[in-house]
């Protein structure tokens, strides 16, 4: 395996909070280009300070990072971020149009003007999440639904070789949810994917390898998800849904089977 | 009012003072916005109260020192701009009991401003004029000043507009950017300590952010972009300043207290106006 097709690198990644709480523990981790990898685990596992990790918003206590073959600080212009929706001011007077195209942001961004290209590449971007013709609409008065998809655009516009998502299904409904994995799906032929959810029902379906995270680490390819793995990282028993079973009019479909 | 008007054509301090009302109202209203955006609102307050501690300073020098170059604002320019960057400094880099140290800074600075007009010789009426503004005292001299920070404020605002737009609505991910967000927030609490002491003139300390913060919450109600409010409070700020002054003029009332007793008003019935215009939503039964 060529090195520079290691997008995401995790070596003996430990993670503390300054009151000293540990919230990852030797984290080793590593994911190849085209990857489309979710994270999940309990609340409080420490799926988001993965994330925080992978962008440089936080630093490891010890062990080192390596995200694009750099460091993350360094590496933060070709990932593209796309945070819930929910954390936002609701009513914030902005269009959908100043929304994305504060994606083309950068460190060198002086004098903000955007250009004409730039406001262009909004409409592709808006168009490959579904979203054609609301560039003019209030970001207030989208769904939620909406309101992700115009985060992922404005993830979209620095043409990211990885994009990560954290939770990007949280109160989206069931269908909903459908549309949007089929849409990451389509973006993961061009560029990794890694994503946090807590939605475990829906994982399977397009998501390459399952990352379970509580303090320690463990992977899974996607078939050996099972109740068993689960419950371990839950302390509890689970429900868990048959992800590779479909009911359909014409019986029940199991692709992986 | 006719009188106001008839005084306004011959009087130059009443000029001045109309002048001062739209100059200001240029500064907190697009300021403003940004204060009202980020949540900032406390902070503007404490930077506001902190100003009184240059004033009492810099003319208590002044007076006892012999120095009439050292005019009071100076010294609330600079005490305001001292105020913003410790504030932001401290709530970027502490994350806990912010709002205790901003709390203190706000106690410390009026009380260092008591004492130091306390102890300046001669006639003390500038304290109450200082708390609670006296437009009417608005010199050509401080119109000027007035004048120069206000460019300054909207030349800031304007070249930073989309970036600032960017770090008020999703600071973190204007991080993953790879912008200077600390730059960017000291840089609003900059321009927004200027232009508290722009707005000290027209309203006085204490009542300094009810003119950043109640137009534009009343513009918000009816705009939905970030420079629609700007202007529409510019606007508001500019009625209530004028109609403050005027509707004191001839009642010899304070019109700093006037122009927010409008402003708070108007806010009022902008609420029950929206609330009336909702649509009665029915509860359901199931």
């Amino acid at each position: 395996m060529n090195s520079t097709d290691i997008v995401v690198r995790f070596k003996n990644v430990n993670f503390a909070y300054e009151d000293g709480i540990t919230v990852l523990e030797n984290i080793n981790l590593e994911l190849e280009k085209g990857e489309f990898a979710c994270i999940v685990g309990p609340n409080g596992g420490g799926k988001t300070t993965m994330i925080k990790l992978m962008l440089g918003l936080l630093k490891p206590t010890s062990g080192s990072i390596e995200i694009l073959g750099g460091n993350p600080r360094e590496r933060c212009q070709n990932i593209g971020y796309v945070p819930q929706f929910s954390k936002f001011d609701a009513s914030f007077p902005v269009s959908v149009l100043d929304v994305v195209l504060m994606g083309c942001m950068q460190r060198s961004f002086f004098m903000g003007r955007y250009s004409k290209a730039q406001k262009e590449q909004v409409h592709r971007a808006l168009n490959d999440v579904g979203l054609k013709d609301m560039a003019f609409r209030s970001f207030a008065d989208l769904s939620g639904g909406q309101k992700q998809r115009a985060l992922i655009a404005r993830a979209l516009m620095s043409e990211p070789q990885l994009l990560l998502l954290d939770e990007p299904t949280a109160s989206v409904d069931v269908h909903g949810t459908e549309q949007f994995y089929r849409m990451f799906s389509e973006m993961n032929e061009k560029f990794t994917i890694v994503m946090v959810s807590h939605d475990i029902g829906f994982v399977s379906a397009s998501v390459k390898s399952v990352i379970c995270v509580r303090k320690t680490l463990q992977i899974h390819p996607v078939s050996e998800l099972t109740g068993e793995s689960l419950q371990k990282m839950y302390g509890l028993d689970v429900h868990l849904i048959r992800h590779d079973h479909r009911c359909t009019e014409k019986g029940h479909v199991c692709p992986h089977s | 009012m006719s009188a106001f008007i008839k005084d306004l054509i011959e009087l130059p301090f009443l000029q001045n003072a109309v002048l001062a009302g739209i100059l200001c109202s240029i500064a907190s209203g697009i300021v403003g916005t940004w204060v009202v955006l980020r949540r900032i609102t406390y902070i503007a307050a404490a930077i506001s109260h902190c100003i009184l501690g240059g004033l009492g300073a810099a003319r208590y020098f002044s007076v006892v020192y012999d120095l009439p170059w050292l005019r009071p604002v100076y010294g609330a320019i600079f005490t305001a701009l001292a105020a913003a960057l410790t504030i932001g400094i401290i709530s970027l880099r502490a994350k806990e009991r912010e709002d205790t140290v901003i709390s203190a800074l706000w106690a410390i600075g009026m009380a260092v401003g008591v004492l130091f007009i306390f102890k300046t010789p001669g006639y003390n009426e500038d304290l109450m004029s200082y708390l609670f503004g006296n437009i009417l005292m608005v010199s050509r001299e401080d119109l000027f000043l007035i004048a120069g920070l206000d460019l300054a404020v909207v030349v800031l605002t304007l070249t930073f507009y989309s970036q600032t737009l960017a770090v008020c609505f999703d600071e973190e991910f204007a991080r993953t950017r790879g912008m200077a967000v600390e730059f960017y927030y000291l840089l609003l609490l900059c321009l927004t300590a200027l232009t508290v002491v722009l707005t000290v003139s027209v309203v006085g300390i204490i009542m300094v952010i009810a003119l950043l913060s109640l137009p534009v919450a009343i513009a918000a109600r009816f705009f939905d972009r970030v420079w629609k409010i700007m202007a529409a409070s510019t606007f508001l700020g500019i009625f209530f300043t004028l109609t403050g002054l005027a509707v004191s003029y001839t009642p010899n009332l304070p019109s700093g207290a006037v122009t927010i007793v409008m402003a708070g008003l108007t806010y009022l019935l902008t609420l029950v106006f929206s609330a009336l215009k909702k649509p009665v939503q029915k509860t359901p039964t199931a």
